[in-house]
């Protein structure tokens, strides 16, 4: 244990001598971090389709829709809350898109999974989930298939360009100059 | 797939406008459902509100054959399954079926409990209340209606059968009709609607595939032919036929292409001068 210690303090050391070595193990670092962030989208996906099996299940582990409607009064009408879902799908996609023309970095895939979630409560509690969960599938399936798409051709365009990087690093032993983006 | 212009264009247009078509289509087909069912309830209502006028009078002078006789007409129309009617009892005492007759209805059947699921029953139903959907003994897919038979002056002041004026609900009566048209009408639409919806993807897509086609894809090849022409061969001509900034891209790549020939030349004429000096 103390061996492997003083081993990366070493190897500390001597990438902070040699500046080479240092940006060489940044642009690495970056490009893990970049592969490991690429597969976000899909955590997010398997984790809404779990929720969608548990609504499609019915949320047995709820208490029935009228116990919850007894205690907390009566949830939106079925066709409020499919105007709220239309209008919250239209929204995230224009987002998504804007977001992907822009190249943002934007890890926003799980809240959707949360919204999506609240979707299915609310129907489930206006006592209309099976005639609307497959719009709310549609809708969660899009979007998070949308965000998958955007945050992976980040990742993967960035990973190339990272790559691009190290082989200029070998090349010369510095980084290349960035190039204004023409966009601004 | 992902590698090309076409494949990096056409994937997230296919994503957003497929799933979009298919909220929309299962929100638009489960309101128009709710509208439909809704509508046949209301029609069932209306139905069961006719035949309660037309036994009244039957009822006020308490005529069992012109009861019977009006129920038996009215279940030989076409798509009524049954016509029941009910004392306060639970017992039937009118029906389509005359093997029905005097049998007592368990209070906690389907039908039944929406009143008596508590100690005091209910006396008053919404329209949506009081329909019930079960599929019969036929396999026939019913709506049935349970519809509350009130009390009022004329009944409890009648001379023939007296029921106090305390009594709110004098019986009940069940018409159950087929949904088989509602349910033929609600397959029709959703067809309509899958047809629709598949049409209108398939000319979005083609339209974004022939869109892109005309306006980036054959351009870009044009300007990668002239960029792999120019490469093979050493006359370089001005670009022709490139739209838009492609033009442009061409035009800036051909002048400095032709300064790189022009430079190329000049060193070669140069080392040659220098050579013949060398002779000399």
């Amino acid at each position: 244990m103390e061996q492997a210690d003083n081993n990366e303090r070493e190897a500390v050391n001597e990438a902070a001598s040699d500046p080479r070595e240092s940006l060489r193990r940044g642009l690495t670092e970056e490009i893990k971090r970049l592969r490991r962030f690429s597969n976000r989208g899909l955590w997010a996906l398997s984790l809404f389709l779990m929720v969608s099996t548990i609504a499609w299940r019915d949320f047995w582990f709820l208490p029935s829709a009228a116990t919850i409607v007894a205690s907390l009064g009566a949830p939106p009408t079925p066709q409020i809350i499919s105007l709220v879902l239309i209008l919250y799908t239209f929204s995230a996609i224009i987002l998504s898109l804007s977001r992907m023309m822009a190249g943002l970095r934007h890890s926003s895939s799980f809240c959707h999974v949360g919204y999506l979630l609240v979707f299915y409560l609310f129907y489930y509690f206006a006592e209309a989930l099976p005639d609307n969960y497959w719009a709310v599938f549609g809708a969660g399936f899009t979007i998070l298939c949308m965000e998958s798409y955007r945050i992976w051709t980040f990742c993967n365009d960035n990973i190339l360009k990272k790559h691009e990087q190290l082989a200029f690093l070998e090349r010369t032993g510095r980084l290349p100059v960035e190039e204004p983006d023409v966009s601004d | 797939m992902f590698d090309k212009i076409a494949g990096r264009a056409l994937v997230p247009v296919g994503i957003v406008v497929t799933g979009f078509l298919v909220v929309c289509f299962v929100l638009l087909h489960s309101a128009i459902k709710n509208v439909v069912i809704r509508d046949s309830v209301g029609h069932a209502n209306n139905l069961a509100g006719i035949v309660l006028k037309s036994t009244r009078y039957a009822m006020l002078k308490s005529d069992r054959e012109l009861n019977s006789t009006i129920i038996r007409n009215i279940s030989e129309q076409d798509g009524v399954q049954h016509v029941r009617i009910f004392n306060k009892k639970g017992i039937v005492a009118f029906s389509s079926k005359p093997e029905e007759v005097n049998r007592q209805v368990d209070k906690k059947a389907e039908g039944c409990v929406v009143c008596h699921e508590k100690a005091a029953p209910m006396t008053s139903l919404g329209n949506m209340q009081k329909a019930r959907t079960f599929k019969n003994g036929a396999g026939t897919e019913v709506i049935a209606i349970t519809a509350p038979i009130y009390n009022e002056p004329e009944c409890a002041n009648a001379a023939c059968h007296v029921h106090p004026a305390s009594q709110k609900i004098l019986g009940t009566l069940d018409i159950g009709l087929s949904r088989e048209a509602t349910l033929h009408a609600l397959a029709s639409i959703r067809a309509q609607m899958i047809i629709f919806s598949v049409l209108t993807l398939v000319l979005t897509i083609a339209g974004v595939i022939a869109l892109l086609k005309m306006i980036v894809l054959v351009p870009m090849q044009k300007l990668q032919e002239y960029t792999e022409r120019s490469e093979r061969n050493s006359t370089l001509s001005q670009p022709t036929d490139l739209p838009y900034e492609l033009d442009k891209i061409a035009k800036s790549y051909y002048f400095i292409r032709k300064k790189l020939t022009d430079v190329e030349r000049q060193s070669v004429k140069t080392a040659d001068s220098a050579a013949a000096c060398e002779k000399k």
